[in-house]
């Protein structure tokens, strides 16, 4: 059931914890409470209902849905893991059971910064395919979705286009970021089908997964119809909890943990509701107004609290976590979106995130770079070494060997040493040259041997192709959803 | 009625409570105003809105933080609450640069940006029309031709409905409407702005230069 051939993290080590125990508790019992007395708006007709047959306390005029707090926790018992991310290439599947670690593009930017030209331009379905094809072949990129939404597909229908040209270009688990509608939900799980072989195939394997986000503070909107539709298909939809820190979310990173987690729980029981034990992921993408300026920004350090507090309550569930991270607000890949990036998804992780989403994005998730998503990648299997702890046994003691060196000798020509030396981090794009060479080699720093190797990967990687047929069958359901899926 | 040095030391109170965030001094104070006699178009005009205007100035000068701007706007707004009544049997009427009607276009729910746009408008001097988030584009052309709209600003946070900005602009110019439009939000540009015969505000920050601007008061 592992995956084979894909590389993964590997927590190896006690995960972080920022809040005590009891700090925990206080999240679920506070959320119950805001849950059963204030109650959640509920925009769905269809979430609405399942909360009132359930019963809930259900206003139709407000739409304000008081949950039982009996009701939440009989839900929440009903999501478990392990929960399963297929791929359209079988040996990329992997399995959330909370000892391993992924990494994922984040989604839903509007430019990319071109990698010949270094402008910034708006971006593409080219743009979609391309940046897939770069994940598929970093081997510690695990899933993919699309970092930039095409601007010139028809808008209503780009989550279909999106899809189509990502199958083409990446073997690997898709996740989608922006289907917001039912249909655009209805169209992606006919085309993911077709690809496994059919419903049944795609509920034991489901090669899509859906963000859903929920709305603060304290709004189920109408992506919980998309959502269901997830559910009932077994493709794990992503809870996502977006909090902005003192605008839709307290000052605090407590009020904002609370908050963010009451919509998630709230949004679990709506969907284990729909579908009973099917499977789903919490998720988290806080942001932190900037108190000066109002703007919303992804770097600050209580937004990376309010991650690492929700991949907490997130363990507390025994559900697995995808957290929205590496958020940078640097516009180019520069030293300001290597520390933003660094502090962002290393915290999550050491937390014990099973997934993060973020890589090549700048500027607060808008802005597609080539060269960061791959200089994200290396800092991902940087973390990852790390994470895996320190393994302490006889062979890694290693006490025989230090004793046949004796003092003043060295390690360099031994077995112990070959046995180990494949186990090392080796960089991609970091520049490890004395300054001579790297004189010598024109000056160039990570970005730009990143994009050297952006462009290698664009013009020698081969993916696993699609079959014709399927590539064909995509192509009939992307026209269908065109004129199927509401503009409005 | 009080003698005019007492008014005028309850305006100052007025300004002061404003321009130092004490929610429960302005309340005391516009009470005070009331139980004075104090001129309702003076209490806002020299107290109120001179303290939010100069926590607007800080706000510009990176002094004051946006939050505390916000609970300036708020604070004010209770003290005008207050005055409201005196307000409608008064003779005398604020000075107003432009009437602006400011919305958040259809399909949209971001108001934060809009909202501020809107406290900085107020304090600057306009009389602002809020038709809200989510705001059909009828609505920003009845209000606009209701209360003779000087300025129209429509505000759009997401790609998907940044194509609403036109149509807003589009809408008025049908209906008749020749108010200059501004717009802004985090997915418009200046070109964008350019492209659909709408001026581009980059933030609530400058929204009051360019406003000015575009009411002929020149920043």
């Amino acid at each position: 059931m592992a995956i084979k051939s894909m590389p993964r993290g590997q927590f190896g080590m006690e995960r972080l914890e920022v809040m005590d125990k009891s700090g925990a508790d206080a999240i679920h019992v506070n959320s119950l409470y805001l849950l059963e007395n204030m109650g959640i708006k509920v925009v769905s007709d269809r979430a609405r209902a399942l909360l009132k047959e359930a019963g809930a306390e259900v206003d139709e005029k407000t739409k304000i849905c008081k949950i039982p707090n009996y009701l939440i926790d009989e839900q929440m018992r009903k999501c478990k893991r392990p929960v399963k991310m297929a791929a359209r290439d079988p040996e990329k599947d992997f399995v959330l059971d909370g000892r391993h670690c992924y990494a994922c593009t984040d989604g839903v930017g509007l430019s990319t910064i071109d990698l010949e030209t270094g402008e910034r331009r708006p971006s593409t379905k080219k743009d979609v395919g391309e940046s897939a094809k770069v994940v598929d072949y970093l081997p510690m990129m695990h899933m993919y979705n699309p970092i930039v939404t095409p601007l010139d597909v028809p808008e209503h229908a780009h989550t279909v286009h999106e899809f189509e040209e990502s199958m083409i270009n990446c073997s690997k688990h898709y996740t989608t970021g922006s289907t917001y509608k039912r249909e655009e939900a209805i169209y992606e799980l006919k085309m993911a089908a077709a690809i496994v072989g059919g419903e049944k195939e795609l509920k034991r394997r489901p090669i899509i997964s859906n963000l859903t986000c929920t709305t603060s503070p304290l709004v189920l909107g109408m992506t919980t119809d998309a959502a269901i539709e997830f559910s009932r298909a077994g493709c794990p939809p992503l809870l996502m909890a977006m909090p902005l820190i003192g605008a839709t979310a307290p000052m605090t990173v407590a009020g904002a943990t609370l908050l963010g987690n009451a919509q998630v729980i709230a949004c679990a029981t709506v969907l284990q509701l729909a579908a009973p034990g099917s499977p789903l992921c919490y998720s988290s993408e806080p942001m932190a107004m900037d108190v000066q300026t109002g703007l919303m920004e992804g770097l600050f350090p209580a937004a990376n609290m309010v991650r690492a507090a929700h991949v907490q309550m997130a363990r507390y569930y025994d559900i697995p976590i995808f957290i929205g991270g590496w958020g940078s607000c640097s516009k180019v890949p520069d030293v300001q979106s290597g520390y933003e990036k660094a502090f962002s998804a290393f915290i999550a992780y050491l937390s014990g995130a099973d997934m993060t989403s973020g890589p090549g994005m700048l500027e607060n998730w808008t802005v597609l770079s080539y060269e960061q998503l791959i200089i994200d990648h290396e800092m991902f299997t940087m973390m990852a070494d790390m994470l895996k702890g320190v393994p302490v046994n006889d062979d890694t003691l290693a006490i025989a060997t230090i004793e046949a060196v004796g003092q003043e000798g060295h390690f360099m020509g031994k077995k112990h040493t070959i046995d180990h030396a494949r186990e090392m981090w080796q960089p991609m794009v970091t520049d490890g040259q004395p300054y001579k060479n790297w004189k010598a080699g024109g000056c160039k720093n990570a970005a730009d041997h990143a994009r050297d190797k952006a462009k290698e990967i664009l013009k020698t990687h081969e993916v696993e192709p699609l079959a014709d047929d399927i590539v064909k069958e995509l192509a009939a359901i992307v026209k269908e959803a065109e004129t199927k899926i509401p503009k409005k | 009625m009080a003698g005019e040095e007492e008014k005028q030391s309850i305006i100052s109170e007025l300004e002061n409570s404003v321009k130092t965030l004490q929610e429960e001094a302005a309340i005391e104070a516009v009470q005070k105003a009331v139980a004075a006699g104090v001129d309702p178009v003076a209490a806002i005009e020299e107290g109120l809105a001179k303290g939010i205007r100069e926590v607007g100035e800080k706000f510009a000068r990176k002094e004051m933080f946006v939050v505390e701007l916000i609970y300036a706007a708020e604070i004010m707004g209770g003290a005008i609450k207050v005055l409201e009544p005196e307000l409608k049997k008064a003779a005398s009427k604020r000075n107003v640069i432009a009437q602006v009607v400011i919305g958040t276009v259809a399909g949209d729910i971001h108001d934060i940006g809009k909202n501020l746009v809107k406290i900085m408008l107020e304090a600057g001097g306009f009389e602002v029309h809020d038709i809200g988030k989510d705001a059909a584009n009828e609505l920003f052309v009845d209000k606009s031709k209701e209360v003779g709209a000087g300025i129209v600003g429509a505000s759009s946070l997401m790609t998907t409905t940044v194509g609403m900005q036109k149509e807003v602009v589009d809408a008025l110019r049908a209906a008749g409407v020749a108010a200059p439009v501004m717009v802004g939000g985090a997915a418009v540009t200046e070109e964008w702005a350019k492209e659909i015969g709408a001026t581009y505000s980059a933030d609530a920050g400058t929204s009051v230069d360019t406003a000015k601007q575009l009411a002929g008061k020149g920043a």
